[in-house]
């Protein structure tokens, strides 16, 4: 019964880190039309950013903005410099074809995540390094008892919520959001309405950027930091994303914490090397038997 | 009809075997000039080459990413050296063997990726390339575990020696290696410049046009995934030659690094393939060069080949996504 609650709380904990990296791939499938593969790598360098700051003495909370704002302009420079000039080449001849432009923007998106690896090395050294925790990390005592759930995954739980509930207000309440929405529902048309198409793309960039640097901040204090470690997140996340499908957000949370529970258990019950074959595995039976997702629409699987 | 169709075939075929031997006696040249560390340089080369060709005809021909071909490189790699170990059997017969089980790999993915497009495939195939690795841990006593199985390229027969001479290691590697390379020029070759190249072509360019014009472009795309897989498994086989077969051997970054010298040298053409495959072998070395007596600290020059590499990518696909080869791109439309 222990180890049970135990998997729960660890699936809890890390579904919601998931769920938030998941809910960052879709905002930028649906802006950009987009599977950012480095968005894994631009977490890993704020996070980078941060712990330079915490080591300098700074306090954690404002190395915390610091690393939110840095994710969030890196995401819009990538966007600027890198992905509207690559969208803007549909002419060339290599880009002609519908399943290259699929292709070459993952191509591309590769080549960020490896020079963001390679400058992080060049930059802090390839050791792993620790990342503190703005909470405790052992868990609650009643009566006696050690519980599994821990003080930081109260705070992690609650951060990805406070997250998950403006994201949602904004994209739902403001008059960009409600852009950015119809500019992923359809982008001729959003532009033909007057919505600056290229601004909501950079926007859902940032946004993106900024979540996924959180999901960075709220992971590195159990996994460590080096510039391969949150590679396997991005993975996860990707199949979270899929699982609830690519173009919905509320599936995207839903997938996260399936995800989370499904690497808990195994993890608790099995053995944690298998934990890639159980993410394979639940990653073909969704693309089997629901390709489009749990909650994804019906023609998002069009590229 | 039928002796035009013949005669189209007999050129086809002439092309490619002019193409290789060229290319073979090229290779033979240049590496008589270079000394043992080059020549285990181009014996990777060679290697990794036929690597490459499989996603010159997977992502370039026919418009399919995929970033497992590591996973299947590891497939040909524990193969062969499973059956060179457990059977004491000769490279020569061990490896077309191996092709046969990447063969498999292929048909189990490629029926599995038929269904899929773009991003889903290549984060698909991500996940495929981290998972296979750890079936290496799972199965202790067949893989080894992390420690991985020992196995190396020999010495040459007898004959070869009483013919050519004793050859040093290095020579060897490249002579054991050129053969294969060729044989996947060959083939590589002959696809492209045939039907079967047109119709993978037309699955890449317009789907639904494709299958009107009577292309059956699942069935097509999962034969285009068992060549492709034949090509990584052979590269796999003669990758792990080169001393151990283990997961660290084909790390996830080895498909990355497939896909970048494919990118950079121009992913639709051979020429491009093997361009692209040198820049990435010989990156360190000449970076190394460049710097003269210019010294790095340790830290900057393990990731500054990495570094480079990975902005070249960024900067080929914005700017000139037909690579290094582009010029010749209008020949194989």
């Amino acid at each position: 019964m222990n180890t049970f609650f135990a998997a729960l709380s660890l699936g809890t904990s890390r579904g919601a880190i998931f769920a938030l990296v998941a809910l960052g791939l879709v905002i930028v499938w649906r802006g950009a039309g987009i599977v950012n593969f480095a968005q894994m790598g631009q977490a890993m360098f704020s996070t980078y950013i941060a712990s330079t700051l915490i080591t300098n003495g700074y306090s954690y909370w404002l190395a915390f903005l610091v690393a939110l704002l840095s994710g969030a302009v890196l995401g819009a420079l990538l966007d600027i410099f890198i992905m509207r000039p690559l969208s803007n080449k549909k002419q060339s001849e290599l880009l002609s074809s519908e399943s290259m432009r699929a292709a070459v923007p993952v191509i591309a998106s590769l080549g960020i995540l490896g020079a963001l690896q390679a400058l992080a090395g060049i930059i802090w050294a390839a050791e792993e390094r620790g990342f503190p925790a703005p909470a405790k990390q052992e868990g609650f005592t009643v009566a006696g008892n050690v519980l599994p759930f821990t003080s930081f995954d109260v705070f992690v739980v609650c951060v990805v919520t406070l997250t998950l509930l403006v994201t949602t207000l904004f994209f739902t309440k403001t008059g960009i959001g409600l852009a950015m929405r119809a500019t992923a529902l359809n982008q001729e048309v959003a532009k033909l309405s007057g919505i600056r198409t290229n601004r909501t793309r950079t926007i859902s960039w940032a946004i993106s950027g900024a979540a996924s640097s959180l999901a960075g901040l709220l992971i590195t204090p159990t996994s460590n930091l080096s510039p391969n470690t949150l590679d396997l997140v991005l993975i996860v996340g990707f199949t979270a994303a899929v699982v609830g499908g690519l173009d919905s957000p509320v599936g995207a949370v839903l997938g996260g914490f399936i995800l989370g529970m499904v690497i808990s258990f195994v993890t608790f019950y099995d053995t944690p090397e298998d934990v890639f074959l159980a993410i394979l595995a639940v990653l073909l039976l969704v693309l089997i038997i629901r390709p489009r997702g749990i909650l994804g629409s019906k023609d998002a699987r069009r590229v | 009809m039928r002796a035009v169709s013949n005669l189209k075939v007999k050129s086809i075929a002439r092309t490619s075997l002019i193409r290789t031997l060229i290319f073979t006696a090229l290779i033979l040249l240049v590496g008589a000039q270079f000394d043992a560390y080059n020549q285990a340089q181009l014996a990777v080369v060679l290697i990794l080459f036929i690597g490459v060709l499989s996603i010159t005809l997977l992502t370039g021909i026919s418009g399919q990413l995929s970033l497992g071909q590591g996973a299947l490189m590891a497939v040909g790699g524990y193969s062969t050296a499973l059956l060179m170990i457990n059977y004491k059997l000769s490279l020569w017969v061990a490896i077309p063997l191996s092709i046969i089980s990447s063969a498999i790999a292929g048909l189990l993915l490629g029926v599995a990726a038929a269904r899929l497009r773009g991003p889903y495939l290549a984060g698909t195939t991500l996940v495929i390339a981290l998972a296979i690795p750890t079936i290496a841990n799972r199965f202790m006593s067949v893989f080894k575990g992390d420690e991985g199985l020992q196995v190396d390229v020999g010495y040459p027969p007898q004959w070869f020696s009483n013919l050519f001479g004793e050859p040093t290691y290095e020579q060897w590697q490249l002579y054991v290696a050129l053969p294969f390379a060729a044989v996947a020029l060959f083939f590589a070759s002959n696809i492209l410049l045939s039907r079967t190249g047109r119709m993978w072509r037309s699955i890449r360019d317009h789907e639904s046009a494709a299958s009107l014009a009577g292309v059956n472009f699942s069935r097509q795309k999962v034969y285009v995934f068992i060549i492709s897989s034949t090509f990584a498994g052979l590269s796999g086989a003669l990758y792990g030659l080169r001393g151990l077969v283990g997961p660290s051997v084909y790390p996830v970054s080895l498909s990355l690094t497939l896909l970048t010298a494919a990118v950079l040298g121009g992913i639709r053409s051979i020429t491009g393939a093997f361009i692209g495959t040198v820049i990435v072998v010989f990156l360190p070395d000449w970076i190394e060069l460049g710097l003269g007596n210019f010294t790095l600290s340790e830290q900057v020059s393990n990731f500054l080949p990495a570094l480079i590499s990975s902005l070249l990518l960024i900067l080929t696909v914005v700017i000139n996504p037909a690579g290094v080869a582009g010029v010749r791109l209008h020949k194989h439309k």
